[in-house]
């Protein structure tokens, strides 16, 4: 497929201008080279290894459009196994999850085994020459993970998922490090739609700067539950110096950093749990890394469609697929470090669902927001450009600017166009030592 | 009346005194009388919704969709109640159809009740919520009153509802 000639994206550096153009969330073809250039070329998140426990584990799920079995065969490997069957093509899982040592397509009763090794042929003895050991279920032509996070590719040539990653690494570090032993994806997913194009999710998840409107009733009851919202409170790490960044992370993945959020259900017995769980992980990793782990909160973007959002009292993570230029799959699940007991765990988890999810707090009024902007794009003829020129030109835009919607569209556009448009800001490493110098001067 | 005890009281509770509960606490939720919604629950009240993929799993060990206590349950009340709530403004109408109400059993002063619900949203487009309810009733001397409420979703995926930003 040839790149997109129209233009989509177009900044201007001198004016700090930079704006989207709307048929980006509108047009078939755009979404077909979309799948082209990207969902079909880079690395795609399949899942966490803690959502596979014990061997034979496995779970059913859309990645990129195609069925996929993301499973642990006998001897506990982690595997992507493409779910269809190498006879007639149904496929030879239909639960979404499990545990189980053969996986036979009750169409004709080919049988596989975790591995997706091909272990049964009916009457095979009529087959004149069925290799069985070139017939086994296919994996993805790329498969690796990083810090416990499973990625699958889809292009056999892709470049290594770590060099893919660039500086999300680190941001995944901050995730993972949390735990002495594993993060653990808590069981129950979200799955739920949406009337409005995928990269709308994709810009709302990484925003700060919609919180104070969209979240309006989320801090006005915080308030009354007697917290205060970060930006204005003092904080119980006793830190002077706080960062607040929006963070170009190579490769259109970006994050915000800031401090955190605060947790609208609190008890002191809470605070005593939470208060312990730091204190242990100072001492596996000193006091500078722990605060950047566990006093800001950082809205993670990984090129294309990876979201990983730490608030501090829950991480979540959610991947978007398109389904149509206005539609859109999402899928939300829940990540706590493993080690820190069911009442720490359950308080994590009530307070995510005060703000996560189609039944949360906070996620209906964003995906509200984002079925607004697409009923408004019906006007694009009139109307045609998005702005995204908060903080453009600024030395270190904040959360509160645009920094990390630019760069995820610089990548888009990259990949659906050609066109290269130079980055902004400072790197992530530059950005932690500046924080470094602040914190020791201060 | 007075002479009896709460245990007593319980066991007198019939199915129809049940629906009639039911029928008056989904009236007060489609015509958005939300404040008055809450004076049904108790104040040690629970309103949960399952994870759709673990629909047998306790809400409060697993990512559910919903796991108020009665603080939140409030919080959530109040929150609907503001124009501010985006996502109901302006606010979804709701048609809420129960039916198959059962008393599964009777403990102390509490009922186990279950029941099947087919909700109507209906806003920018219509959507309709398919599932059970199952209910712990307390008998007070104000009446019947709701300790425990749990809305099973029969849908695997909430597509197209997107959201549950009614009370279910």
């Amino acid at each position: 497929m040839a790149k997109l000639t129209g233009q989509f994206v177009r900044e201007d550096r001198e004016a700090g201008i930079f704006e989207v153009n709307r048929q980006a969330f509108l047009s078939e073809e755009v979404l077909a080279a979309e799948k082209a250039e990207f969902f079909d070329k880079v690395w795609l998140y399949l899942g966490h290894e803690s959502e596979l426990a014990k061997p034979n584990d496995f779970i059913a799920r859309q990645v990129g459009g195609r069925p996929i079995m993301f499973s642990r065969d006998k001897k506990g490997q982690i595997r992507a196994l493409i779910n269809t069957c190498r006879h007639r093509g149904a496929q030879v899982c239909r639960d979404d999850f499990g545990n189980a040592k053969i996986f036979t397509c009750f169409y004709h009763g080919w049988a596989y085994d975790t591995g997706g090794a091909l272990v049964s042929v009916p009457d095979g003895d009529a087959y004149a020459s069925l290799d069985r050991s070139t017939h086994g279920l296919v994996s993805p032509p790329q498969v690796d993970s990083y810090a416990g996070f499973w990625f699958l590719s889809y292009n056999p040539d892709v470049e290594p998922l770590a060099d893919y990653l660039a500086d999300a690494k680190a941001l995944l570090d901050l995730v993972a490090d949390q735990s002495e032993t594993s993060m653990s994806v808590v069981k129950g997913a979200h799955h739920y739609s949406m009337r409005a194009n995928w990269k709308l999710l994709m810009e709302n998840s990484c925003d700060g700067y919609h919180g104070m409107s969209v979240h309006q009733t989320y801090i006005e009851m915080m308030m009354s539950m007697g917290m205060v919202p970060s930006l204005l409170s003092q904080q119980e790490d006793g830190a002077s110096y706080r960062p607040d960044f929006g963070i170009d992370l190579g490769n259109g993945h970006a994050t915000t950093m800031f401090p955190e959020l605060g947790r609208p259900l609190m008890s002191e017995r809470s605070k005593e749990l939470v208060a312990a769980h730091r204190a242990r992980m100072v001492e596996r990793m000193g006091e500078d890394y722990t605060r950047r782990a566990l006093n800001t909160s950082r809205n993670t973007i990984v090129f294309p469609n990876l979201v990983i959002v730490d608030l501090n009292f829950g991480i979540q993570i959610r991947t978007m697929f398109p389904v149509a230029p206005d539609r859109t799959d999402i899928t939300g699940w829940q990540i706590t470090p493993d080690e820190v007991g069911d009442e720490l765990k359950g308080y994590r988890i009530d307070n995510a669902l005060t703000f996560w999810g189609p039944g949360g707090l906070a996620t209906p009024d964003d995906v509200e927001a984002l079925e607004q902007c697409q009923l408004g794009f019906a006007a694009s003829a009139e109307v045609p450009w998005s702005d995204i020129s908060k903080g453009f030109g600024k030395e270190r835009p904040s959360t509160m600017d645009e920094l990390q919607m630019r760069t995820f569209w610089r990548q888009w556009n990259r990949c659906v166009t050609g066109e290269d448009l130079p980055g902004e800001g400072y790197s992530y490493d530059e950005l932690m030592q500046h924080v470094a110098a602040k914190v020791a001067a201060s | 009346m007075t002479a009896m005890s709460v245990e007593g009281r319980a066991a007198t509770v019939t199915r129809a005194d049940v629906e009639d509960f039911l029928y008056r606490e989904a009236a007060l939720l489609d015509s958005w009388e939300l404040m008055q919604w809450l004076e049904l629950l108790t104040p040690d009240a629970v309103y949960e919704i399952p994870a759709p993929d673990r629909p047998n799993d306790d809400p409060g060990t697993t990512f559910s969709l919903i796991h108020d206590h009665r603080e939140m349950i409030d919080q959530r009340v109040i929150r609907l109640m503001k124009t501010t709530a985006h996502a109901e403004n302006p606010r979804s109408r709701t048609r809420r159809f129960i039916a198959n109400v059962r008393i599964d059993g009777v403990e102390g002063d509490e009922l186990m009740v279950a029941a099947n619900f087919m909700v109507s949203r209906i806003r920018r487009e219509q959507v309709t919520y398919v599932g059970r309810y199952e209910y712990v009733l307390v008998v007070t001397d104000d009446g019947l009153r709701i300790r425990h409420r749990k809305a099973i979703v029969d849908h695997f995926r909430l597509d197209p509802h997107g959201k549950i930003s009614i009370l279910l």
